[in-house]
């Protein structure tokens, strides 16, 4: 059984019967699904955790259920990671800081937007490994809440 | 005839592709200039020949006038097309280009400073009877001052950095008691972003419609207008479709919009091309809102309905020539629509989606036009606009290019990177978008979710599971050991 995850939907699919299909690599993410005498194309690439698909018009962004939630929300012991690679322009609390859930602590611009690091829950700042000007790889652990 | 013996293109992305379509229709010669993070990105193909002009952060390049002007006297160009957005509407950038012996492709520096500063521009339109949002633009900036306007003006009431853009530094107030922290707020942002801290009241206009007129104005004294787009499907403060004609005016409005952007041209003393965006309020009022001293992103629709060469006009018209159409000539045929695909997750407040195109599927056919900067292949960086491409649709009526866009869309694939395609595809199902009830609030009031799709069918996930089994190369040390393009495919394995 392989697990994806759609938006808030999970998704179980059957192996078996995924690797009966006839499935053959046209190139670089496409491919052709035969099936009798009837062909269809769509697209599917992998980036990491995230699995890209384009089937009948539609585009798909699907999430590997194995790998555990996205990056973002990741907060395994208390770490906030950056969710995308980019550059630390603010930085708004310090070690120590009580945050409410939701509260802004660092700003990391990415192609020319910012976008708010925000706690996950109620807490206080062990540490803040970011400083303004910082680049920031995603997965990083910026913030430590305790 | 004599037009340019080469042009620079001072920019990247789409827009450098498109422009150096037209030089090429022209028989003139381009230069591209780009920096590390753009070696072999599309728009250095294209070009006829290319000048790295730096690092990556675009301070250093893009944004980097003197590295630019230093270019085109290097590759021996006499004018330098712009583009959108970094140095495109930077006064002292065209000064610079100006004083080098090379032709700035846009308006002269003066008018750039005039139109930037959101105080002086609502002045000057005010004095030439072009209608302004009640407001206070005065040089009294004392924050007193300011809370005494704010209440004569009404509640709510908009706090607008006077050299600002973007969304930077604006503040929507709604009542007397928190008008001096909102100030303050609005300051500390302006400050930082614009290094000025100068504010302009206006009263908030709720549910607009964004509204602009399209004008290109010759260095003899004729102005004119290409008619209206309607920009109102927006995020962020940043477009996302794009249309022309709107759905919201009649004929006779539509004639005194035009007329008033002609008129605010005619104020700015503007030459080139050039956008007055209007604010329409429910009650079918207008209100300028600003002047952009550039190419809009969104001029393929004027293009696809009145059959001109914007990029041609603005090159023609730098080069001296007189507008070679008047008033009387230009009309309008059908409908266009423009759709802009960026690389970002809109299921996750619009988050940027760095990452290697792996597959782009364009779309084609009647009608159907797509201007894209980058190629499968491409690196999208962390460093530039997200913007990947637009797709434009020109139908008979509106039916018929949302028909088209449609179905252009639902051809439309671009994998690697996450991009907002399903939340277009909303839009374009929408019923309130298909009765053209449209205003700037339109994305958080309808599609607030980011418009996502349904999860794929079962059938489709099979396919995915049996695809990524398939993909190459398989994952083993040789293809984990050289920096391949496709090595971020590799891995999959089933439990």
């Amino acid at each position: 059984m392989t697990r994806f995850v759609s938006g808030d939907v999970e998704l179980e699919v059957d192996d078996r019967a995924a690797l009966a299909l006839d499935v053959a690599e046209l190139g670089p993410g496409s491919f052709v699904l035969r099936n009798g005498d009837s062909e269809e194309l769509f697209h599917c690439v992998r980036v990491g955790t995230v699995v890209h698909l384009w089937w009948r018009g539609v585009a798909y962004r699907l999430e590997d259920a194995a790998q555990g939630p996205r990056a973002s929300q990741r907060q395994g012991g208390g770490g906030l990671e950056a969710p995308m690679p980019g550059k630390v322009i603010a930085v708004k609390k310090a070690a120590g800081d009580a945050v409410a859930k939701g509260e802004e602590i660092l700003i990391v611009e990415a192609m020319k937007m910012e976008n708010a690091i925000r706690a996950p829950k109620d807490g206080r700042i062990k540490t803040i490994a970011a400083k303004v000007g910082d680049m920031v790889a995603p997965g990083t652990v910026l913030v430590e809440i305790e | 005839m004599g037009l340019f013996k080469k042009i620079l293109i001072a920019n990247r992305g789409e827009i450098a592709v498109r422009v150096a379509r037209t030089c090429r229709a022209l028989g003139i010669p381009t230069v591209a200039v780009y920096s590390e993070a753009d070696r072999g990105a599309l728009h250095v193909r294209e070009a006829d020949e290319a000048l790295a002009i730096g690092p990556a952060e675009a301070r250093e390049s893009y944004l980097d006038g003197a590295r630019i002007v230093d270019a085109a006297r290097r590759a021996g160009a006499d004018a330098i097309h712009p583009g959108y957005g970094f140095l495109s509407q930077n006064g002292d950038f065209a000064d610079a280009v100006a004083a080098a012996g090379v032709t700035f492709i846009g308006p002269p520096g003066p008018v750039h400073r005039l139109m930037g500063d959101k105080k002086g521009a609502r002045r000057l339109m005010a004095a030439a009877d072009v209608p302004v949002v009640p407001g206070y633009d005065g040089d009294d900036q004392q924050d007193a001052t300011l809370a005494a306007e704010a209440a004569r003006i009404g509640w709510p009431v908009m706090i607008k950095p006077s050299r600002g853009g973007g969304g930077k530094g604006m503040r929507v107030v709604t009542q007397a008691a928190d008008f001096a922290a909102a100030l303050a707020s609005s300051r500390r942002e302006a400050r930082a972003a614009f290094g000025d801290d100068v504010m302009v009241l206006e009263r908030f206009v709720s549910r607009p419609r964004h509204i602009e007129v399209q004008v290109m104005a010759d260095a003899h004294g004729t102005t004119l207008h290409l008619l209206e787009r309607e920009c109102s499907i927006q995020r962020r403060h940043q477009k996302v479709l794009e249309e022309t004609p709107s759905p919201a005016l009649d004929a006779a409005r539509r004639a005194e919009l035009c007329a008033a952007g002609v008129a605010a041209a005619r104020a700015a003393g503007y030459v080139n091309a050039g956008t007055v965006e209007f604010l329409l309020d429910p009650e079918g009022r207008f209100y300028f809102l600003e002047m952009n001293t550039r190419l809009q992103v969104e001029h393929p629709v004027t293009e696809a309905v009145t059959g001109l060469d914007l990029v041609r006009m603005q090159i023609e018209i730098a080069a001296g020539q007189p507008l070679r159409l008047g008033q009387q000539d230009v009309s309008a045929r059908g409908h266009a629509l423009e759709c802009r695909l960026y690389a970002e997750d809109p299921d996750h407040d619009d988050r940027p989606s760095p990452g290697r195109v792996v597959v782009l599927a364009a779309p084609d056919g009647p009608g159907v036009r797509f201007d894209a900067g980058i190629a499968a292949g491409s690196e999208v960086t962390v460093h530039y606009d997200p913007m990947l491409a637009k797709v434009v649709t020109f139908g008979a009526d509106r039916a018929e290019s949302i028909a088209r866009m449609r179905a252009a869309l639902a051809r439309t694939a671009v994998l690697g990177v996450t991009t907002n395609l399903a939340r277009l595809q909303a839009i374009l199902a929408h019923p309130a978008f298909l009765s053209g009830a449209l205003h700037t609030g339109f994305l958080d009031e309808h599609l607030k979710d980011g418009g996502r799709a349904e999860p794929p069918p079962a059938a489709a996930l099979q396919a995915a599971v049996a695809a990524l089994r398939r993909a190459r190369p398989a994952a083993g040390p040789a293809a984990q050991a050289r920096p391949d393009p496709w090595s971020s495919l590799g891995g999959w394995r089933l439990p």
